[in-house]
């Protein structure tokens, strides 16, 4: 089994004095998913965002399909992660000057150089995968939170990334419209797909989770298999949290 | 609003609106005499451009107006549609070709441009000159490197404290002076230099204040895509902000427009220095009113005429408007 | 990463310089061509040209320095008494845009709508050569009286040429600051115009007392530009032969042959100008925000 991205004593601190990131270790084999849990401000988000270099780390070694980061990286190793590594977040962030078909293929044309024509093609393939076809010549705007977010998704897709990282894609969509993002996300795990999702859904983390990581104060208070977390967690700290979320 | 007083605001207000319109016609009728515009129509339109040669001007304005036309009331869809912002872009060559002549067409001196025309060449060949010197000026002055930040600042700060007149007049005294010695270039093209810096000092804040509009995360979500930092300025960051900016930057172009009548007060003979030397002329002593007025409703359809344009723009590139 | 950015840094940084470094020797080149050198010794030489109206006294033996004092106190006095009319003016045209009689706020609309797409320099020769220089010779009026020789306000005299310029920036930069009054206005929430006609007070005072004071934190920046602009458009009292600062450098320019030291001049001169007016803004900024926080 292959390692998709090794972390080893990652530091990471905005403010002097207080860290968000405090010494966190972790493995990610290919092909596996690891859901990461935690109380709001534990560092959930500061710790997926070192994976592709969108922060900068402070201390600690990184190791992502094979390239190294760490807190003397040049912007080079970055770049290469960056095309290998696909992120989603909260707020969707699609463009919103570009249709959804130029959100999805303008990175494939002008980073990729693929020809215009197939990388449309592939976009359609993606949004019919992601059950919104008949959007591709809308703008964002014109779309609901949830086909906004599959639209982010596709768009990630469309560069084959050997690895998806998801920032609590569904905390800013209606209750109604988590299921669609979700059944989305389940696909993709089943393909085989490496992810990293951020996220508050138990039922999402039970079912589809390798792994269920949970973080406090950024540190890792345990890992464990999804089961055996949510029915004894090892931790007091974990069990408090999960007594508040049902 | 207190019943009585909306009464006599009305009335107050219905007498004095009589009473003008009552001057107006009045004066319109009895005392206006128009023989110093009808006479001279060709003179406001082309100025002093040689007879045979006023088809070239006179049909640049033609297309021009065919073009605004066609964009405010042409079918929305369509081939040509797609190609008009670039068929825009190239009305200022083509007005500059046509004008000044070479390439087939009789070369005209600069000295016989006047009129409109001269008024619309050198709003046309300054904004087009301004915009891209504007836009490189905000981006420099929002860099991560000091000394581009800092000249930046320090050029637009300094062009935006004084005066435009200032600039005009001494564009064309100093401009000479920090060119090679034996280069030369004509009053006209001066203008166009000292109106395009002064106007771009004032784009680079509009667009600054686009900049600033664009959320952080639109630079991260391209940046997760893998696009080069250039790349995410010119496909995602920049095309966003100017379109914020659209509605400061049609105000810069009006104001542009407006202003080439300062050349006045140095010599052109565009629209209104042509209008000075008419009343100069003691054949029309006098017909200051039926002059200004004349330039007033002249001035005020081609700002109004851009302002509509700029909107229909503004509508077109909204993307919850446009259906393609 | 850092290596790049410093490289960078440093190409741009010899990249501008090495521009810089051309036009100055281009410059230098072209003074030494001229016979011309950076001085300022024609300062103190007499100007010999006489000026229409000074706040100072002032004779054509005056030297030149003291020619361009008087047209920046010319210059000073015409944007002092512009700021304040057009102040008047444009919240007057603001307010009468919201007003609930139609007839007002249509002509206030119409007011906004002309004045802004002609330019303010044929404003300026309208309001000169066919209001001003329009009146009748002999004065008519009594407590202002009017004339194409001259206005005498209260008995105070004043130039034609002065009214016009006041005029024309009064009425252009009003059309301006309505808009931006205006603008803040509409961003009060339409409740609180409810609510004080439901306590019963009056449009204007409730205008004045409620709408206006929340609008103010909105509207005063924008002021502060408008006020800028208005200064910035003072000099083109030249076209109707107002001795303020622009006009008195330009003719010091053509008579001295000191373009580039005039320049130098001016642009002082309307840095000090500009820091004037965005200094006392500033203090009305911070004297407004705070009573509004004090009170509430
Ligand atoms: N850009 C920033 N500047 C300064 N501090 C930051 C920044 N981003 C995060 N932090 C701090 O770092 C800590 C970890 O934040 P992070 O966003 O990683 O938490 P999180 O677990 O994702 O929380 P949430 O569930 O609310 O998204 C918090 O204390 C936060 O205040
Ligand atoms: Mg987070």
């Amino acid at each position: 089994m292959t390692v998709a991205i090794r972390a080893t004593d990652l530091v990471k601190s905005y403010t002097p004095g207080s860290r968000a990131l405090d010494g966190v270790s972790l493995e990610v084999a290919s092909g596996e998913v690891l859901v990461v849990m935690g109380p709001s401000g534990s560092g959930k988000s500061t710790l997926i965002r070192t994976f592709n270099g969108l922060e900068k780390l402070d201390g600690g070694e990184l190791d992502v399909l094979g390239v190294r980061l760490d807190a003397a990286h040049e912007e080079r190793p970055v770049c290469e992660i960056r095309r290998r590594v696909g992120m989603v977040f909260q707020q969707f962030n699609l463009f919103p000057h570009l249709s959804i078909l130029d959100n999805i293929t303008l990175a494939p044309v002008k980073v990729q150089k693929r020809p215009k024509v197939q990388a449309e093609q592939r976009a359609i393939e993606l949004l019919d995968q992601m059950g919104i076809r008949e959007q591709a010549h809308k703008f964002p705007a014109q779309l609901s939170g949830g086909q906004q977010q599959r639209v982010a998704i596709a768009r990630a897709l469309a560069l084959d990334p050997e690895v998806m990282l998801f920032d609590e894609p569904t905390s800013a969509l209606d209750p109604e419209r988590v299921k669609e993002v979700l059944d989305a996300m389940r696909q993709l795990a089943r393909d085989g797909m490496t992810m990293v999702v951020v996220t508050h859904e138990l039922g999402f983390a039970r079912e589809v989770a390798d792994r269920v990581m949970f973080m406090d104060q950024g540190q890792v208070v345990e890992t464990s298999d999804p089961a055996s977390f949510f029915t004894n967690a090892r931790e007091e700290r974990s069990r408090r949290f999960l007594s508040q979320m049902v | 609003m207190n019943r009585w007083l909306n009464r006599s605001v009305t009335l107050v207000l219905t007498a004095l609106i009589g009473w003008g319109v009552w001057s107006v016609l009045h004066w319109l009728l009895l005392a206006a005499d128009w023989q110093v515009v009808v006479s001279n129509l060709p003179l406001y339109v082309v100025g002093s451009y040689p007879v045979d040669q006023r088809w070239r001007p006179l049909l640049w304005m033609i297309a021009l107006v065919v073009l605004i036309g066609f964009t405010l009331l042409g079918p929305r869809r369509g081939p040509l549609q797609r190609w008009l912002p670039l068929i825009w872009l190239a009305m200022a060559p083509l007005g500059l070709w046509l004008v000044a002549g070479g390439m087939m067409l009789e070369p005209v001196s600069t000295r016989d441009w006047g009129g409109f025309t001269l008024t619309l060449l050198l709003t046309f060949g300054s904004g087009l000159l301004a915009l891209p010197i504007g836009v490189l000026l905000a981006l420099g002055r929002r860099s991560r490197l000091p000394v581009l930040r800092l000249s930046s600042t320090a050029y637009i700060e300094l062009m935006r404290a004084v005066p435009l007149i200032a600039v005009l007049f001494f564009g064309q005294l100093l401009i000479p002076l920090f060119l090679p010695p034996g280069l030369e270039i004509n009053r006209v093209l001066r203008a166009v230099l000292a109106f395009a810096f002064f106007a771009a000092a004032y784009i680079a804040e509009d667009v600054r204040g686009g900049l600033q509009a664009i959320p952080p995360t639109q630079r991260e979500a391209a940046a997760v895509l893998g696009l080069s930092e250039w790349q995410s300025l010119q496909l995602v960051v920049l095309p966003q902000a100017l379109r914020i900016a659209l509605p400061s930057l049609t105000n810069q172009a009006v104001g542009l427009l407006q202003n080439t009548s300062l050349m006045a007060i140095l010599g052109l003979v565009e629209l209104l220095g042509i209008s000075r030397s008419l009343l100069a002329n003691p054949v029309f002593i006098g017909r200051f009113l039926e002059v200004y007025l004349w330039l007033a409703a002249v001035y005020w359809l081609a700002c109004t005429a851009m302002a509509l344009l700029a909107r229909h723009l503004e509508l077109r590139l909204d993307p919850l408007r446009s259906d393609r | 990463m850092r290596r790049r950015s410093l490289l960078l840094q440093v190409g741009v940084s010899v990249l501008l310089l090495a521009f810089l470094a051309l036009l100055v020797n281009n410059l230098a080149v072209n003074l030494l061509r001229t016979g011309l050198g950076l001085d300022f010794g024609w300062l103190g030489r007499p100007s010999g040209f006489a000026l229409a109206e000074s706040a100072l006294p002032y004779t054509p033996s005056d030297n030149y320095l003291w020619a361009l004092t008087i047209g920046w106190l010319n210059s000073l006095k015409v944007i002092a008494a512009g700021l304040v009319l057009a102040t008047l003016l444009g919240v007057a045209a603001g307010a009468a845009r919201s007003s609930s009689n139609r007839l007002l706020r249509s002509l206030a609309g119409g007011y906004v709508a002309v004045i802004r797409q002609v330019p303010l320099l044929l404003q300026l020769l309208f309001w000169y050569f066919v209001a001003f220089l329009g009146l009748p010779e002999t004065p008519i009026g009594d407590l202002i009286q009017l004339s194409n020789q001259g206005i005498s306000l209260l008995g105070m005299p004043l130039s034609v040429e002065f009214c016009a310029v006041l005029t024309g920036l009064t009425v252009f930069t009003g059309a301006s600051i309505a808009e931006i009054v205006r603008g803040g206005v509409n961003a009060v929430p339409r409740g609180q115009w409810e609510a004080f006609r439901s306590l019963g007070l009056s449009e204007g005072l409730g205008f004045r007392r409620i709408v206006l004071p929340q609008a103010l934190p909105a509207i005063l920046p924008a002021l502060t530009s408008q006020y800028l602009n208005l200064a910035k458009n003072s000099t083109l009292a030249i076209a109707v032969g107002y001795a303020d600062l622009y006009a008195v450098s330009d003719t010091t320019i053509t008579q001295t042959g000191r373009a580039i030291e005039g320049f130098l001049l001016l642009l002082i001169s309307f840095l000090l100008l500009n820091l004037l007016i965005s200094g006392g803004m500033a203090g009305i900024n911070a004297t407004v925000l705070g009573r509004m926080r004090r009170s509430r």
